[in-house]
């Protein structure tokens, strides 16, 4: 195989792939290297997997000689610490990266060690790309990062009326947002899609139409350009709907920027404290949020605000709380609460699609 | 509050820092246990062909028998000894029964490991007396209460309290005073200085180094040249008693953790498993009792080769559980080739709150979706009512707590 291609391609394609290779210590060594293969139409195509993601790009490229190679994740550092065109040629076990009169010759495994990787085929369903990644970046940043939890790492996708539901969970929040119009599953039917691997999607830009293929054991997102699949996770989500409270007694409606703001600020008080608590004090005349740290200090802040309901403390995660601020789309904001135990919701103030669920934290 | 002393920081005027050791541990246990093999020599240790000494009764180290040495070796220094497998179940449960007197002399205790620790016994004065009354009370405790022998040594510095309580042993109490710490240092060998192995022996005999005094005497300069930096500095503030370290007690420590070192490599996950119930069930309790919650758990292994490997996971939010540091050490352990044999685990958490006792409330799913939350709000009450019984009818009172959610498991059992 010999290559050439612009340093600036390269980089950005190498970048993309090496999101998803293996970085856990205990991973196969072939899961950390990245699939170069050059077909002879002038295209080069990267391929990175840990298994759960798999993200291929295909770039244009002066083909020379077609040919497949796994390379290590080192080309990432080679290939950025280059200037002008690059060129990749691999013979027998080595690949050699020179650009002008600079080279690194890298040792290869056998490419056949490498995973079969099943990418796209089937007849997909185009939706919009901006309206999902939109949704993607409502709802991923709620599920759950711990691998010991495996249902929870994944966000679920289900048949509404009309169009698909997406849910997350963490246990501590729950992030709900339904798309109509978008028909990328068949009737009635759910899937349990890797969070990680959504939030590669939502990388792939906003721009334009996705193709999204539903297979056994994966689910493509496509462009263009590029590709990402992420692994459907066994098992059953909770049921989460019989958590949402069909109302309110409190509901606070708050200037969005503004909460944001404040939140922002009492919360630098607590850095580096994974549970220290912001404290909302709900009134009818506004908002005070407050945060203590312990041994460090306490900070404070006042905002309009309009209140109905009865007075109210709660506490909660600050980050929880801003991220459910910043998955809001719209100026106005509404908290509706029960008491300072039951969880909590974040929507949209004018209504929407959005939903936005946070259990308080107790504070002693 | 944290309960940092203001004595902890700067430098004591008064010999406050005691360093206890229980003598010759393991075996003192088993003598206990087995009147018969009082005032014989015991020698604790793995058995097999490549076993080593855990441990060997002061009867026994007359005849040359020391920790570490091959088992093999040992028998032919003295054949007439008893040779016994270590039971650490029962170790441990001695462990805390002694720990639980230093507690109950102050909260400021710093535990090193299942016979070591630290106090600073500084702000005690007017309840209990001075220094080396306390020592001596916790010595006279520790042998009407447990019928072990303990080890004080005291002084200004952990250091210095350390090199006191071995040059005390056994069975003594040494108090090194204030003003008197160098006349008392400077005599010593260079090998009580911590970072003194052979190699680093050898090398400072070369500049004519034999003493601690010669280590203060010959200045930093050629220290740093025999030694390197590190351990040079290291050694030259040693030896000029200079240890400002405090006692850092659980409530404030950055990590809490129990490892386990065994006379003989295990292998088996069973076995494993065994080994870290224990540790689980005691670095959880640890934690419950300062009243923290921790993010990071982290399992330690060190393969019979030596090679060490640690294996870290971080949960979503704080944990005081025992049963889910057990289900979280146990995933780790899929990341380890324990079939390799394992001559060392540890676990450690760490990652913790900041103590305010703030819970971040949990959704309610229900129990039919397999998920963990309300198994572990039962098991988070679970170890409230151990914890409780424990503390009212001592660490014997509910055995083997180890067991909480894991049903499942085979009982586990002592060693032997």
């Amino acid at each position: 195989m010999k290559i050439r291609c612009e340093r600036d391609t390269l980089v950005e394609a190498v970048a993309t792939v090496q999101r998803a290779v293996a970085s856990r210590a205990g991973a196969s060594p072939v899961l950390s290297d990245i699939r170069v293969t050059a077909t002879s139409d002038g295209v080069i195509e990267l391929v990175g997997t840990d298994l759960e993601i798999t993200n291929r790009v295909t770039v244009k490229a002066d083909v020379e000689q077609s040919g497949i190679a796994v390379v290590p994740k080192m080309l990432g550092e080679i290939v950025r610490s280059l200037k002008g065109a690059i060129t990749i040629e691999v013979k027998d076990d080595e690949a050699t990266v020179t650009s002008g009169d600079f080279s690194t010759t890298l040792r290869l495994k056998h490419a056949e060690e490498y995973p079969r990787i099943d990418l796209s085929d089937g007849a997909g369903v185009r939706i919009d790309a901006g309206v999902f990644a939109s949704a993607l970046k409502q709802v991923v940043r709620a599920a759950s990062r711990d691998d010991l939890r495996p249902i929870l790492t994944g966000v679920l996708i289900t048949t509404t009326e009309g169009g698909v539901r997406l849910v997350a969970t963490d246990s501590y929040r729950l992030a709900v947002r339904d798309l109509p119009g978008v028909n990328v599953l068949g009737e009635r039917q759910k899937v349990l899609v890797s969070a990680k691997g959504l939030a590669e999607v939502q990388r792939l830009g906003a721009t334009g139409e996705l193709e999204v293929i539903l297979g056994e054991r994966d689910v493509v997102f496509k462009t263009d350009t590029k590709e990402v699949s992420a692994r459907l996770i066994d098992g059953d989500f909770p049921n989460y709907e019989q958590l949402i409270p069909s109302g309110y007694p409190n509901r606070l409606t708050v200037d969005r920027a503004a909460f944001r703001e404040a939140v922002e600020r009492v919360m630098v008080v607590g850095q580096g404290r994974d549970n220290a608590s912001v404290k909302l004090t709900m009134k009818a005349d506004g908002l005070t949020l407050t945060m203590a740290a312990q041994d460090i200090g306490t900070s404070q802040g006042s905002i309009d605000a309009k209140y109905e309901g009865t007075e109210l403390v709660v506490a909660f995660n600050p980050q929880f709380l801003l991220d459910g601020i910043d998955a809001i789309e719209g100026d106005e904001v509404s908290l509706e609460t029960v008491d300072n135990l039951k969880p909590a919701t974040l929507r949209p103030a004018q209504g929407g699609d959005f939903l936005y669920l946070l259990m308080p934290v107790r504070t002693a | 509050m944290p309960q940092t002393n203001p004595s902890t920081s700067g430098v004591r005027t008064e010999a406050s820092i005691l360093h206890v050791d229980l003598d010759a541990f393991y075996a003192s246990v088993e003598q206990l246990e087995n009147p018969k093999l009082r005032n014989s020599p015991v020698v604790v240790g793995g058995i097999g062909t490549r076993g080593v000494v855990c441990a060997a009764s002061y009867e026994a180290r007359k005849f040359g028998v020391r920790s570490a040495m091959p088992t093999a070796q040992a028998r032919k220094l003295c054949p007439q000894g008893t040779f016994l497998v270590p039971r650490m179940g029962l170790y441990g449960e001695f462990s805390q029964r002694v720990m639980a007197i230093l507690r109950d002399t102050t909260p400021l205790v710093e535990q090193l490991s299942v016979d070591e620790a630290f106090l600073d016994v500084a702000s005690v004065h007017r309840l209990l007396g001075d220094p080396e009354e306390v020592g001596a009370h916790l010595r006279e405790r520790v042998l009407s209460e447990i019928g072990l022998s303990l080890s004080v040594g005291i002084a200004t510095t952990k250091f210095l309290a350390k090199v006191a309580s071995d040059q005390a042993k056994p069975n003594g109490l040494l108090v090194v005073h204030a003003g008197g710490e160098l006349a008392f240092l400077h005599p010593l060998p260079i090998r009580v200085l911590w970072g003194v192995g052979p190699k680093n022996a050898e090398k400072l005999q070369r500049i004519g180094v034999k003493t601690v005094g010669d280590v203060a005497r010959v200045g930093i300069a050629p220290l740093v040249a025999a030694v390197g930096k590190a351990v040079g500095t290291h050694l030259f503030d040693l030896a000029n008693n200079r240890d400002p370290r405090p006692i850092v007690t659980d409530r404030e420590a950055k990590s809490i953790g129990h490892e386990e070192t065994f006379g003989e490599d295990i292998r088996t996950r069973p076995e494993i498993e065994r080994e870290l119930f224990r540790l689980i069930d005691s670095v959880g309790s640890r934690i419950r009792k300062a009243g923290l919650s921790a993010r990071t758990v982290t399992l330690k292994a060190r393969y019979s080769d030596f090679q060490t490997v640690t294996r870290s996971h971080t949960l979503d939010s704080g944990t005081a559980v025992s049963g889910v540091i057990a289900r979280t050490v146990f995933a780790l352990l899929d990341q380890v080739d324990h079939e390799r044999g394992l001559r060392l685990v540890g676990v450690h958490c760490s990652n913790f709150d900041d103590g305010s006792g703030a819970i971040q409330g949990t959704l309610a799913f229900g129990d039919a979706n397999e998920l963990q939350n309300s198994i572990d709000e039962r098991r988070a009450e679970v170890d409230r009512v151990v914890d409780d019984v424990r503390r009212r009818f001592g660490k014997d009172a509910v055995q083997p707590a180890a067991r909480i959610g894991m049903n499942d498991r085979q009982n586990p059992t002592l060693a032997d």
